[in-house]
């Protein structure tokens, strides 16, 4: 059974450091057999959460638009790769859009509990979280954690790993990384094999 | 002399629990007839987020013409600045995010171009606030929002130290915060002493 990958480019500034990083994850993750796919948020039409709460009472967002169909496109997926650069010792607003957008899903687990994750399933749904950012400040990455664990709660994935490189400004973009590029390409034929390993459910 | 303020709700909802404490503080200032407040729903003010393009390390201005076009000169201006937001999968509201970002402008003035934000006389003469309200009764809920928050004041010359921070978890749904037992004065207390300083602030030389 074909292992589904799905990477979601978060940055605005196409095929940047953090793109690129990604891409190098996805290439590593076909290389391994398994399919994969690139969504890039700036490309699509999603407003950010309204904070209405409907959801609460429904399961449903109220806002149709592109983020409910790609929440269902991370659902159908068996390993997901979320990435951003860091803007402002945090991810970018239209990562922080999308994932506050997962409400709905939060509402069927912890409210209408229509949703319910086992811990196989979250075991065979592996999340990545891949940035750059241009500090090298070794914290830089802190304040992106606690949202993108948010994400992989809310959809059902395990935070399976990070790929993460600081420092770009002074490495003039992550073509000129040491390791970083060889490190995504890796983690990305590791994590299909180990999802193989364990098998669909 | 006229004191500015400058109060950016963060939050898409509407009079909800983030916005209000920021009303809170506003009304803790209001009854100063020197205080002069410009409060802003970033719902409904047209910020895009930051298109990472770089350009305004060479320009000095942003090359997206919206709403910031009429904030970036506010927030010069202005001496005390807010934010609200409420928190969000353990971040900010993305449409703070958002104004944040885009204050990429100011540190590109600041530390590319090496140009001022404020003339020098008013540096130390500014504060700001940042108000918070969170669903969850966990008390790390808002560690992750206060390095973007420290970055955008950063970028604006205010300095860290003239940053109050005011965040009431454990308040969840519309008017939760009407209830706590605290936020009310607490947010009125913080209006009021932000006044008194910068009062003596702007009264001081000078540097």
């Amino acid at each position: 059974m074909t292992i589904k990958v799905l990477g979601i480019s978060g940055s605005p500034h196409r095929h940047g450091n953090t793109e690129t990083l990604l891409d190098s994850f996805l290439d590593g993750a076909k290389a391994a057999g398994a399919s994969v796919e690139k969504v890039i948020l700036k490309d699509l039409s999603y407003s950010p959460c309204r904070g209405c709460n409907a959801c609460h009472k429904t399961g449903e967002c109220v806002v149709k638009d592109d983020a409910i169909t790609l929440f269902e496109k991370i659902l159908a997926s068996d390993c997901i790769a979320v990435s951003s650069p860091i803007y402002t010792m945090g991810i970018t607003a239209e990562l922080k859009g999308l994932i506050d957008r997962g409400q709905f899903l939060w509402a069927r687990k912890f409210i209408l509990k229509t949703l319910y994750f086992s811990d196989d399933h979250i075991k065979r749904h592996k999340g990545l979280f891949i940035s750059t950012a241009g500090q090298n400040w070794d914290h830089v990455f802190d304040g992106a954690f606690p949202a993108i664990t948010a994400i992989f709660n809310g959809t059902g994935f395990e935070y399976y790993d990070n790929i993460i490189a600081n420092n770009m400004d002074e490495y003039k973009g992550i073509k000129n990384h040491p390791t970083a590029l060889k490190e995504a390409f890796e983690k990305g034929q590791n994590v299909v094999r180990v999802l193989g390993t364990l098998g669909k459910n | 002399m006229p004191i500015k303020v400058l109060a950016f709700a963060g939050s898409p909802r509407r009079h909800g629990n983030s916005e209000t404490l920021l009303d809170w503080v506003l009304g803790g200032m209001i009854a100063d007839p020197d205080v002069v407040i410009e409060k802003v729903a970033l719902d409904e003010a047209n910020i895009n987020p930051c298109r990472g393009c770089n350009a305004c390390e060479k320009l000095n201005k942003c090359v997206q013409r919206d709403g910031l076009d009429i904030y970036h000169d506010r927030i010069i201006d202005a001496d005390i600045i807010l934010l609200s937001s409420p928190i969000y999968c353990m971040g900010i509201a993305s449409q703070a995010k958002a104004l944040i970002d885009r204050a990429q402008v100011f540190r590109s003035r600041k530390y590319v171009l090496k140009l001022p934000v404020v003339p020098p006389q008013r540096r130390g003469k500014r504060l700001g606030g940042f108000l918070a309200t969170a669903g969850q009764d966990w008390d790390h809920v808002f560690n992750a929002a206060i390095p973007s928050v420290k970055c955008f004041y950063h970028v604006i010359d205010i300095r860290d130290a003239d940053i109050s921070y005011l965040m009431i978890n454990n308040v969840d749904e519309k008017g939760a915060i009407d209830r706590h037992p605290t936020a009310r004065t607490d947010a009125d207390r913080l209006g009021k002493s932000l006044v008194t300083e910068i009062k003596k602030r702007l009264a001081e030389k000078g540097s």
